[in-house]
């Protein structure tokens, strides 16, 4: 018996599934997170059934909900406090999570049912969801359409005059934030600037009344213009506060909810098929390209993502040609010898000091010294309020920089010391000397190598959160670091991310329940961001591996 | 020459003077006496490097690799327009002699010569010789096909890019010549474009050449060329070596003791970094002069 | 230079080869030679046995001849020898072909040892005959005595001799010619001494050949077609 399972060891099949047993393992993993990731995500945007249910209180009394399903869980009698309706403290029982919004109304907008207690439930075909700009969602069902004042809609055509009516006023906010952010924010940028020329002025004790004049001219009609806004802004409020929705809510109560409150209101039981497909893409887009409402618990991340590729895409463009050329000079031109061998160890443990390390060294030298330095030398007249002495992308993508900048050199040395020793020397004999070899030969030959560096890279760097909260991360940035202002590229500015919106949404939020599928969907399109990234780059790669199929093989 | 011959026909006749038939052939046919006098004389007239114009002299050539002597004092004049092979077991240093032609051991820190080499007169190592400029005049094909992962044309373009040669026409006329001179032009001339890397090892190695040969260089050193290829390759570049030896120097070591033996006219046998004999090809292989030339070339080494 | 010793090749089987064609062609020397003997002797003392014998055994001679052709094709297409190896094959195949032919004349001998042994007379034409025909015997023994030793000063002495018989040869030539002219009767028997006699130089120059071929294979020098002087001087 031993005997043969010693043979059966030395036959090596153990050992094959051990290592088969290992890599399913991981594959069950990964694909298990990015499932579980993408499930909880993209179903956060599915039109949900609305149910309206008679519930029985603890208390013996009768009380109606309307909202909708997120979860469920079965738990024993005793801890939802069941124990006399099922019979015996440990007999499982079902509870729901029910969404039933109307924060402003009743204080919760979810809590927990037991299936035991529900006595009737439906579906009514009227129930409404309403999406209001504050105060989350709002369940109920439509009951008239007040226009200053008046009742103007009721009955069958309520519905068709609300979307109507929904879509002016959605128009009309619409361009009050176009107006208020956009025009009024760009007036703002330049009142500014001509307050740090201003100020300028009077540091470098320039005088002439000529140069203020002008100025306060500027100022003047900058101001002319903001006014102008101002009374459009006032105007077009005034059109947005015309109408309002009568709804009522499912304890029989009236409200009206004025409808510039209002993102969009939807009947989800009366729904088909396509148009919850319809409502479920349109959802998507939403959260990809609109700005974050109410504490990053609604609306879109549009600004995480933006900022999350725009660091990532600095940091390559930095982090790139300074870890190749580190890495050509460490393999082609430096003696070996102690000195770089130190440095190449040096270098393998730069990548593994702990992230937030690099935030603490990216706060002290890159934000207080640079930064410092640059605010006192170029941007005095804007002090004691920094400009590049606080967190900022730039510093941010520096950090970040810094400690990929191993993998990089790492990969290029590799990929130079995979270039065939024929190839240069192939070279060097037809008369070109060292440095003409490196440009139009060996370079090019490494350029997949350098992108497997900077594809590592880069999959570190949109992965990382820690010492982005030190360097420039925010949670809600007012403005993108790029925009329509001169110099379009503000490199100074504060970002949002998505790692870091994703801890603040899950951990710092006010709401936990309503925020948790955002966060599943954030992490999603984070996973899905850095797959993109890495897809492209392996694109290149792997043309340009074809291209210089040397004589590697 | 003439008396030798003489001599040689009239000994003969003295030899077969017994012999009536045969004597009797020999004077009806003059002709053919004087055929054989021609022979015997072309037999006589062997290559001798007394008679050839020298290329490259070496004189007293030594090689240190940090403390090791690589080569040890190594005197031999490497002719013109003739093939020369360095034959001999590996770590000979005949590999380590051919690279010190074109400086390619400068790329190894350690490495320390004395002596003197001069290529048509000039001294190859001196400080203020070019290196770059050097190897224009010497080039080299190595052992393994080393085409660069260029297009076929990029790849025998490419001496002259680096000479800054950027007219169109001067190059592609460079390019089919060089091409051409490699017996490859019939094979790559429609697909110039393509990837050097997508040839057969043997076209890939007669790019190589084509490559060394559009700089025009006066030597071509070429290191183990065959080594990498199947024998019709193999054939195809013995052939173009004699082709090519009208217009160039060449310099070649080999394993292949047989190739040698069919490319080349001289042939030196080094040995643990010595010249032991250096002779022409013919003497070399059918009657060397020292044994362990001799041991070597009959498969006795070791 | 002195060729290295056969064995010692890196390829055991090159040496084995090698040996073995060696080994042949002493062989087939003894063979000729034992051939050359008969052929002699049954001339002198009229043993026609003896001469059928060696008529019998020419087979075996030339088929030795084409198998040593054999192996030397083979092995110079399969191995192909350099320097001292290739001086051997060749001599080889040289030699063989000299031995071959010694063999032939050996059975032109012989024969005629059978036309004399019928006619039964004129035996006092081949007085000379049997001394020159010690004489061939002595060089092609010693000639193949150097092949085996490779001994190139051994080979010169044998082809030395050489001459000799060529001056034995033309002393017959005269002594016979006397006869004939003695007596137009002694013709026929004449003529067949003198055959006999062209076939016994023949075999000395053969023998000659052979000890050249040695001289090129243990010195790599070609010393055919001059004079033993200059043989001398070349080997000096």
């Amino acid at each position: 018996m031993s005997q043969s399972i010693k043979k059966w060891f030395d036959t090596g099949v153990p050992w094959i599934w051990l290592n088969a047993g290992a890599v399913s393992a991981s594959v069950i993993m990964v694909s298990g997170l990015i499932l579980l990731i993408s499930v909880k995500a993209l179903s956060h945007f599915w039109p949900a059934q609305l149910i309206a249910f008679d519930y029985l209180e603890s208390d013996g009394s009768v009380s109606r909900y309307l909202g909708e399903i997120t979860d469920e869980e079965i738990t024993t009698a005793i801890r939802a406090d069941l124990t006399e309706l099922a019979g015996g403290p440990e007999v499982p029982v079902t509870r729901y999570l029910v969404k039933t919004g109307n924060r402003d109304i009743s204080g919760l907008d979810f809590r927990w049912v037991a299936s035991l207690r529900i006595q009737r439930s439906s579906h009514p075909e009227n129930a409404m969801v309403v999406e209001r700009r504050e105060w989350g969602n709002f369940y109920g069902y439509p009951a008239a359409i007040k226009s200053n004042g008046e009742t103007v809609s009721i009955g069958d055509s309520l519905w068709q005059d609300l979307q109507q009516r929904l879509e002016r006023s959605n128009q009309l906010i619409e361009e009050i934030n176009f107006i208020e952010k956009d025009l009024i924010g760009a007036i703002n940028y330049k009142m500014e600037r001509i307050r740090l020329k201003e100020r300028g002025y009077e540091l470098e004790n320039i005088t002439d009344p000529a140069k203020f004049r002008e100025l306060e001219q500027q100022e003047a009609q900058l101001q002319d213009e903001y006014n102008e806004l101002t009374e459009r802004l006032d105007t077009l409020y005034e059109q947005a506060r015309r109408d309002s929705l009568v709804a009522t809510v499912v304890d029989g109560k009236e409200v009206e909810i004025p409808l510039a409150q209002v993102v969009r209101a939807f009947r989800p039981n009366a729904m088909s098929l396509t148009d919850k497909f319809g409502f479920y893409f349109m959802k998507m887009w939403e959260f990809v390209s609109e700005e974050p409402r109410e504490a990053n618990t609604e609306g879109g991340i549009f600004p995480a993502i933006f900022g999350t590729v725009m660091m990532v895409l600095i940091m390559s463009v930095m982090v790139t040609p300074f870890g190749v050329v580190a890495a050509v000079y460490l393999r082609e031109y430096a003696k070996q010898g102690v000195i770089t061998r130190t440095i190449r160890i040096a270098v393998n443990n730069l990548a593994g000091v702990p992230s937030i390390v690099y935030g603490v060294f990216g706060l002290g030298f890159f934000v207080y010294f640079l930064g410092g330095s640059i605010d006192q030398l170029f941007f005095p007249e804007a002090l004691p309020a920094p400009t590049f002495g606080t967190p900022g992308i730039l510093w941010a993508s520096l950090t970040l920089a810094i400690l990929t900048v191993p993998v990089v050199i790492v990969a290029t040395e590799e990929g130079l010391s995979r270039v065939p020793r024929e190839i240069r020397e192939g070279s060097l004999a037809l008369g070109a000397t060292k440095a003409e070899t490196l440009w139009r030969t060996v370079l090019p030959m490494t350029a997949p190598a350098m992108m497997t560096g900077l594809i590592l890279a880069v999959a570190r760097a949109a992965g990382e959160v820690a010492p982005l909260m030190l360097v420039g991360v925010v949670k809600l940035a007012p403005s993108l670091p790029l925009d329509g202002n001169f110099p379009f590229l503000h490199l100074d500015r504060k970002f949002m991310h998505l790692g870091f919106h994703i801890y603040d949404v899950g951990f710092q939020s006010p709401n936990v329940e309503a925020a948790r599928p955002l966060v599943y969907a954030t992490a999603f399109l984070l996973v899905l961001i850095i797959i993109i990234l890495n897809l492209t780059a392996m694109r290149i790669r792997n043309r340009l591996r074809e291209k210089y199929r040397a004589a590697e093989q | 020459m003439q008396q030798n011959s003489k001599n040689f026909i009239e000994k003969q006749s003295e030899e077969v003077s017994g012999d009536a038939e045969m004597t009797e052939t020999q004077n009806q046919t003059p002709t053919h006496a004087m055929n054989m006098g021609s022979m015997v004389k072309k037999h006589a007239d062997r290559m001798s490097l007394a008679n050839e114009d020298i290329c490259i002299n070496i004189k007293n050539f030594n090689l240190y690799y940090g403390s090791k002597q690589a080569l040890k004092d190594i005197t031999m004049d490497i002719p013109e327009k003739r093939v020369t092979a360095f034959i001999g077991p590996s770590g000979c240093g005949k590999s380590t002699l051919l690279r010190c032609i074109n400086r390619m051991n400068d790329l190894i820190d350690t490495v320390h010569i004395e002596g003197q080499m001069l290529l048509h007169g000039d001294e190859i190592n001196a400080k203020h010789i070019n290196v770059a400029e050097l190897r224009r005049r010497v080039g080299m094909v190595f052992q393994k096909p080393n085409p660069f992962p260029k297009s076929i044309y990029e790849n025998v373009a490419y001496g002259l890019r680096i000479q800054g040669v950027s007219n169109r026409r001067a190059l592609d006329a460079v390019v089919e010549k060089s091409l051409k001179g490699a017996a490859l032009w019939e094979e790559v001339k429609d697909r110039l474009q393509d990837n050097a890397m997508g040839l057969s090892g043997g076209q890939q190695q007669r790019l190589v050449i084509a490559r060394a040969i559009a700089i025009e260089p006066e030597v071509l050193l070429l290191d183990e060329p065959a080594s990498a290829l199947d024998p019709i390759s193999t054939l195809k570049i013995e052939e173009l070596i004699y082709e090519l030896k009208d217009n160039y120097t060449i310099v070649i070591v080999t394993h292949n003791m047989q190739q040698a033996a069919r490319v080349s006219d001289y042939t030196a046998y080094m040995y643990m970094g010595e010249l032991i004999e250096y002779a022409d090809t013919n003497t070399l292989f059918t009657n060397p002069k020292e044994k362990m030339t001799e041991d070597y070339i009959t498969g006795r080494y070791g | 230079m002195k060729p290295s010793d056969m064995s010692q090749h890196i390829s055991k089987q090159f040496d084995d080869e090698l040996e073995n064609i060696r080994e042949s062609v002493l062989g087939m020397g003894g063979l000729v030679e034992q051939q050359l003997v008969k052929a002699i002797q049954s001339l002198i003392e009229s043993e026609v046995e003896l001469a059928e014998d060696v008529i019998a055994n020419e087979f075996d001679v030339n088929n030795m001849e084409v198998s040593i052709d054999e192996d030397c094709t083979k092995i110079l297409a399969r191995r192909q020898p350099a320097a001292s190896d290739l001086r051997l094959v060749m001599a080889v195949i040289k030699t063989i072909t000299d031995l071959e032919r010694i063999g032939d004349e050996a059975e032109k001998i012989a024969k005629m040892g059978i036309d004399l042994a019928e006619r039964q007379g004129a035996r006092s034409y081949y007085i000379g005959i049997n001394s020159m025909g010690n004489h061939v015997r002595r060089m092609l023994n010693g000639a193949l005595d150097a092949f085996a030793r490779m001994d190139s000063k051994a080979a010169l002495e044998v082809a030395e001799e050489e001459p000799e018989s060529d001056q034995m040869y033309v002393a017959i030539l005269r002594q016979l010619v006397t006869y004939m002219m003695e007596d137009p009767r002694n013709i026929t028997g004449a003529i067949d001494a003198v055959l006999t006699a062209r076939a016994m130089e023949r075999i000395g120059d053969h023998a000659r050949n052979i000890c050249e071929y040695v001289i090129y294979f243990v010195e790599g020098k070609d010393v055919r077609h001059i004079s033993i002087e200059e043989m001398k001087k070349e080997l000096e």
